[in-house]
């Protein structure tokens, strides 16, 4: 069959500003950041520097606290977030008019909501801001747990202390699980794991996570590896600490009806289980409060995804994918914040696209993201589309829950919420993929290529992803079959050593020179000498 | 000691996948349940005239082929499998019954399945997934029976004619369990100080009860019950004993290699092995509960998966292991893992410290590839430099 081409698509509108990327960067390999602002015109510019303002007021707020500036010196992990306006820098590059607004409208709003988890963690934690009554309405939740079962909690906050820990730090400085990585491996854990999991059990074992909460619940998230490294992380919290723990089962095969009751027993279980520990009744007022944001954060997901199935997509890259994450899994629907938000994303997104808004010179490949994001470099979609013209439509772990769930307060939907929630749970970004069989990971894949009209998939090849490395020829034999080009880009997720940001690119550029036969549109980001910066 | 009259045979069974008890089955028109994971319960697989066959790859060298669908980042034992399945090596199955449960081994089966590796010609021919409880609780027993129901029962009724009653239910659990005490009855004399059974004789005779139709290896096994029980033992100083811990160990050359250094394993806790697979299925018959939630019941409870995640289980099976190694006068453990298993290289890690550290025992915290052979000299030393530290410690009378 013979391959899928998409027309080029030229920008009539002249760029403004800076017209070659790689003039930023600077050339001594030593510098953790650019060299100077990107130039975009006056108006963007302006508007740029106007937020990097505000994203610096977000941190002055932070760091205005002596419990925080505590936590600076006690938490080897803190030092990261001196990157946060670099790691703006990254996601706006060669970003102009609309699509700049909704980077750091999205993106801002997620340094926000980060910011206000840490500060509700240092508050809490024994080693910092001590505050015991708070604590105990705390309860800890995984890094890659849906939160749906706290929807029903007013007074009790779910705290994923693994995100500002772990997650977002690497996305912040590429070297930040380094260490955690290490020291889990001088304990005894293999090389081969999945570096998540493992950079999380290894912060733990070097007891590096603050310490709050009335007790813990955790999930069988993304992998075997999540699964396991809760044992490590769940011993310490009850044996060390005290913190009582209780494991959440979500089935792996989410799609099947007959899973779907012991999915939703479990839900039953966990409510019970933080009831006992944090002292307050479920509310289901506040339950159906909740699951009409959900609902309405789930109507927006798919008019952006509307938008970018047409010519002009609009709200695209890594940061499409950070705020889905933030707003579906450690918001759903919890906080009244973010649907003002995602109205004045949704309006960016239309306007946009009504002034036939690009985001470079040219598009020459639909591709959808497949697989994991390195975390350390999940910027680099703004790379390909600036270096190569190729538009990120949208990505794996984007591709969540589309179905509405009960909104309304009656006694059956008190039923059915038990099985929304463990719809919800099941379907955790990531897993709602890498679990479930072949058919949500392969088929639905090329399901997805048609609807979006994409002729390239870039397939993130997380080296050390089990579930995904496992259907590697299926991608490779059916890809060729529907005429889609797959593109593979090795990575280890969160580990640079293993595979640096230029050897992640030089994959992507290999595809485009000798089997494309193309050229860059911009040569001068081709090379990036980034290995030492943040 | 006189070799065992039947070892050589036994050893035979397990130089192919399609054995020839297998053959005789097939030749006598008994249908063959293939299945992959430990979770799932056997007796349910040998109901009627269907027997079940728990796949592995014995001999294995190359598996390019599955390296090509699966990549070199998943364990052997997966990759493994799907290579003898693309070769035709388990063509003699009439389903595959695979469990959703360590990711790898679930891929390896869901490549069988997309590459149409056993079912070629075979109009009959099913392939089922089921879910596979992840906490032992009553929650996770109303699960398994749900899952045993729509994907063992009911696919092996519809497709196979198979009489799936409570009735053929406990006669195959009487069967399971007459196996089971057989090689309870083996591994009691493990215990012995001069052991009558080397643990490389008893992996053998373990591994052949998962891989061969039960009803075709009773009578040998029997005899060989009865040979070993008025066995003469030999007088063998052994250096130490070790109790293996880890992934299944499907060749059993890594036990005769253990062995060989002058220790002797006296217990086993791996997938497919005797603690806890060849534990019998209590069953009372005079409950109100059925045959079937009894059996799901012993599996989930009984169960030792480490993808098992309540906090009992993770504790539990450490505690689990300190009592098996201490019954059977364990020196010291050797945790195990095939290389690229996520489940044991975790549990291998909080296992092999708690062990040492919480239940003082010495452990040795290796990973290994599928066939030992390609590793044997490695293994070697990693093993003998641990006896010689048992032996040490013994001569300077510290602490276990």
């Amino acid at each position: 069959m013979a391959f899928k081409r998409m027309k080029t698509i030229k920008n009539p509108r002249k760029r403004k500003g800076e017209q070659t990327l790689g003039q930023l960067y600077p050339t001594n390999g030593k510098s953790k950041v650019l060299k100077r602002r990107e130039w975009r015109g006056v108006k963007d510019t302006l508007y740029d520097y106007y937020r990097w303002l505000y994203i610096m007021s977000i941190l002055a707020r932070f760091i205005s606290k002596p419990r925080n500036i505590k936590a600076m010196f006690r938490y080897r992990w803190m030092a990261n977030y001196l990157a946060v306006p670099h790691m703006m820098d990254k996601f706006t590059l060669g970003l102009r008019d609309e699509a700049l607004r909704i980077t750091h409208t999205a993106m801002n709003f997620v340094i926000y909501d980060v910011a206000k988890t840490m500060d509700n963690i240092f508050r809490g934690d024994r080693r910092t801001g001590n505050d015991e009554e708070y604590s105990r309405h705390c309860v800890l939740t995984d890094e890659n747990a849906m939160t749906a079962f706290m929807m029903g909690f007013d007074e009790t906050k779910a705290i994923l202390r693994e995100v500002p820990t772990m997650f977002v730090a690497n996305l912040l400085t590429q070297y930040s699980t380094t260490h955690y990585l290490d020291v889990a491996q001088e304990f005894g854990l293999p090389g081969d794991v999945c570096p998540m999991p493992e950079a999380e059990a290894g912060i733990s074992i070097d007891d590096d996570f603050a310490v709050l909460g009335c007790c813990a619940v955790q999930v069988n998230t993304t992998c075997d590896g999540s699964l396991m490294g809760n044992g490590v992380i769940a011993h310490r919290l009850e044996k060390e600490y005290g913190i009582p723990t209780f494991q959440l089962a979500a089935p792996m095969r989410h799609r099947e009806d007959d899973v779907q009751k012991y999915a939703a027993e479990d839900i039953k279980a966990a409510i019970k289980f933080v009831e006992e520990h944090a002292g307050e009744k479920w509310n289901w007022t506040r339950y159906f409060e909740c699951a009409k944001r959900v609902n309405d954060a789930t109507r927006k997901r798919l008019e952006w995804l509307d938008v970018n199935s047409t010519y002009y997509p609009q709200f695209v890259g890594s940061v499409f994918s950070l705020y889905n994450d933030t707003n579906y899994m450690g918001n759903c629907g919890r906080s009244p914040e973010f649907p003002p938000i995602d109205k004045k994303l949704l309006k960016l997104v239309h306007k946009g696209y009504q002034r036939k808004s690009m985001m470079a010179p040219e598009y020459r490949h639909r591709c959808i993201i497949w697989g994991v994001q390195p975390q350390y470099n999940i910027h680099m979609l703004y790379w390909m589309m600036h270096c190569w013209g190729v538009v990120p439509l949208t990505d794996m772990l984007s591709m969540v829950n589309t179905r509405m769930i009960a909104e309304e307060d009656t006694p059956e939907n008190r039923e059915q919420a038990y099985y929304d929630m463990a719809w919800l749970n099941e379907n955790m970004i990531m897993r709602n993929r890498t679990h479930g069989g072949y058919k949500v990971l392969v088929d639905e894949l090329w399901d997805f290529c048609e609807m979006m009209n994409a002729d390239m998939v870039m397939m993130w090849e997380h080296m050390s992803c089990k579930a995904l490395d496992g259907m590697h020829g299926m991608f490779e034999e059916q890809g060729r079959e529907r005429g889609i080009h797959v593109v593979w880009v090795c990575h280890d997720l969160c580990d640079p050593r293993v595979y640096t940001r230029q050897a992640i690119r030089d994959e992507f550029s290999q595809y485009m020179r000798t089997v494309m036969r193309e050229e860059p549109l911009d040569p001068t980001i081709e090379h990036i000498p980034d290995e030492n910066m943040w | 000691m006189k070799d065992l009259k039947y070892l050589l045979y036994f050893e035979n069974l397990l130089q192919n996948a399609n054995n020839e008890l297998i053959e005789q089955a097939k030749a006598e028109g008994n249908i063959c349940a293939a299945f992959t994971c430990e979770n799932l319960p056997e007796p349910l697989m040998n109901l009627g005239n269907a027997f079940s066959v728990r796949l592995f790859a014995p001999n294995s060298g190359s598996v390019d082929i599955a390296t090509y669908y699966m990549t070199n980042l998943l364990c052997e034992t997966s990759r493994a499998l799907l290579e003898r399945a693309i070769e035709g090596g388990f063509n003699f199955a009439d389903c595959l019954i695979a469990a959703d449960g360590c990711t790898m081994m679930n891929r390896a089966a869901e490549n069988m399945e997309l590459l149409h590796t056993m079912d070629e010609g075979k109009k009959k021919f099913f392939y089922e997934f089921m879910e596979i409880p992840l906490k032992a609780d009553e929650n996770g027993v109303e699960l398994l029976v749900l899952q045993c129901k729509n994907h063992i029962l009911k696919p092996l009724k519809e497709k196979y004619g198979i009489d799936v009653s409570d009735e053929a239910i406990l006669k195959a659990v009487e069967e399971h369990n007459h196996v089971c005490r057989l090689i309870r009855e083996l591994s009691e004399f493990r215990k012995e100080e001069d052991p009558r059974i080397t643990g490389y004789e008893f992996a053998v005779l373990t591994l052949a009860t998962y891989v061969c139709p039960k009803h075709l290896l009773i009578d040998k096994l029997e005899e060989t019950v009865e040979e070993v029980r008025n066995r003469e033992p030999d007088g063998k100083k052994w250096r130490a004993r070790v109790m293996v811990v880890g992934s299944e160990v499907d060749d059993v050359a890594f036990i005769k290699l253990i062995e060989d250094c002058g220790t002797y394993v006296c217990a086993d806790r791996f997938c497919f092995g005797s603690f806890p697979g060849r534990m019998p299925i209590e069953i009372d018959e005079n409950s109100d509960e059925d045959i079937l939630t009894q059996v799901c019941r012993h599996y989930v409870y009984w169960g030792m998966c480490p993808r098992m995640m309540n906090m009992e289980k993770v504790y539990g099976r450490k505690k689990y292991v300190n009592d098996i190694a201490k019954e059977y006068n364990a020196d010291g453990i050797i945790y195990e893992q095939v290389k690229f298993c996520d489940p044991w290289a975790y549990e291998r890690m909080l296992g092999s410290h708690m062990l040492r550290e919480d239940y003082g025992f010495p452990v040795l915290s290796v990973d290994r590839p599928y066939n030992i052979a390609s590793a044997a000299g490695q293994m070697r030393t990693r093993v003998q430099a641990f006896v010689e530290s048992i032996e040490i410690k013994k001569l300077q009378g510290g602490a276990k």
